[in-house]
């Protein structure tokens, strides 16, 4: 599928996954911009207003398409989503806040970059998911680039 | 030790937690919901903080820009992952591919901000994204099985 298309143009998921990359990796500079000027808490309120228009947006996509989901999934799935929310409001004051207390973007943000390690820790516990090699190596090496980065 | 390093270890704990709730949350319902309950406890969390916190306001033009640009640039960048998954990206290369973001992090802080890095703390960013690459490899193609 993929080799049928790639000789005359670069394939969807690649656009987008370059865009994933310099949209996450201007968030970490304009938030340490941002940060040199407003608290973390304002930083919030108008990371807040910034994620209003996508909002806004995603709502009416999901309002038109209006999938047709089990209640009981549906009150699950939303529980979760909310609770993700928050849980990555709080990491986003704690984010703004290693900011504000000095640490560089081009440090913080490698550092806060390694959150799957947590995830993978919590799979392990919670979810019951294994381990692989990899994962374990992947780990490893999470606490040795904090170590340096530190230094 | 650092406080800018405890708290950008809070924000990789709360981080982690939430790529947990996050896969029980699409188990159930579309990213696409998700995602948009995720802003709604942004907004939540939002008032909550102006209720409670209090901030200070009378700030620059182009502070303000950067925080409003903070919030469009993440959550545009979170939307844009999605499609990637969508549009028939193997989970463990996008996730892997999408790792790489805190490189361009640094290049900018370093060519816009003049920021330096140490020769060790250099060693440790590459470290760092080989370690995330790692991570989302494994647990994806565990996913996928």
């Amino acid at each position: 599928m993929i080799e049928d298309t790639s000789r005359t143009k670069r394939p969807a998921w690649l656009l987008w996954s370059l865009a994933t990359i310099v949209l996450w990796g201007a968030w970490g500079l304009v938030s340490k911009v941002a940060s040199d000027g407003v608290d973390v808490y304002v930083n919030q309120l108008l990371y807040t207003v910034g994620l209003a228009p996508l909002m806004a947006f995603v709502g009416w996509t999901v309002w038109r398409r209006s999938p047709r989901e089990a209640m009981p999934q549906r009150r699950k799935g939303v529980f979760w989503a909310f609770l993700t929310g928050i849980l990555g409001g709080v990491g986003n004051l704690a984010f703004f806040q290693a900011l504000v207390k000095g640490g560089e973007a081009s440090i913080v943000a490698p550092v806060t970059a390694l959150f799957p390690m947590v995830t993978v820790l919590l799979a392990v516990l919670l979810l019951k998911e294994r381990v692989g090699r990899t994962q374990w190596a992947g780990l490893g090496l999470a606490f040795v680039a904090i170590y340096l980065l530190s230094a | 030790m650092h406080i800018w390093l405890l708290f950008a270890m809070l924000a990789l704990i709360f981080w982690g937690i939430t790529g947990v709730t996050q896969k029980l949350s699409t188990n159930c319902i579309s990213s696409e919901r998700s995602f948009l309950w995720f802003c709604w406890a942004m907004v939540a969390l939002s008032l909550v903080v102006l209720i409670i916190e209090r901030p200070h306001w009378g700030l620059g033009r182009v502070v303000v820009l950067s925080a409003i640009a903070g919030g469009a640039l993440n959550g545009l960048g979170a939307w844009t992952s999605f499609r990637a998954l969508e549009s028939g990206g193997k989970a463990s290369i996008v996730i892997s591919l999408i790792s790489l973001y805190p490189l361009l992090t640094v290049a900018l802080a370093v060519l816009l901000l003049h920021e330096r890095l140490t020769w060790t703390q250099s060693v440790g960013a590459v470290v760092a994204i080989a370690a995330a690459i790692l991570l989302s490899v494994e647990t994806e193609a565990k996913a996928e099985t």
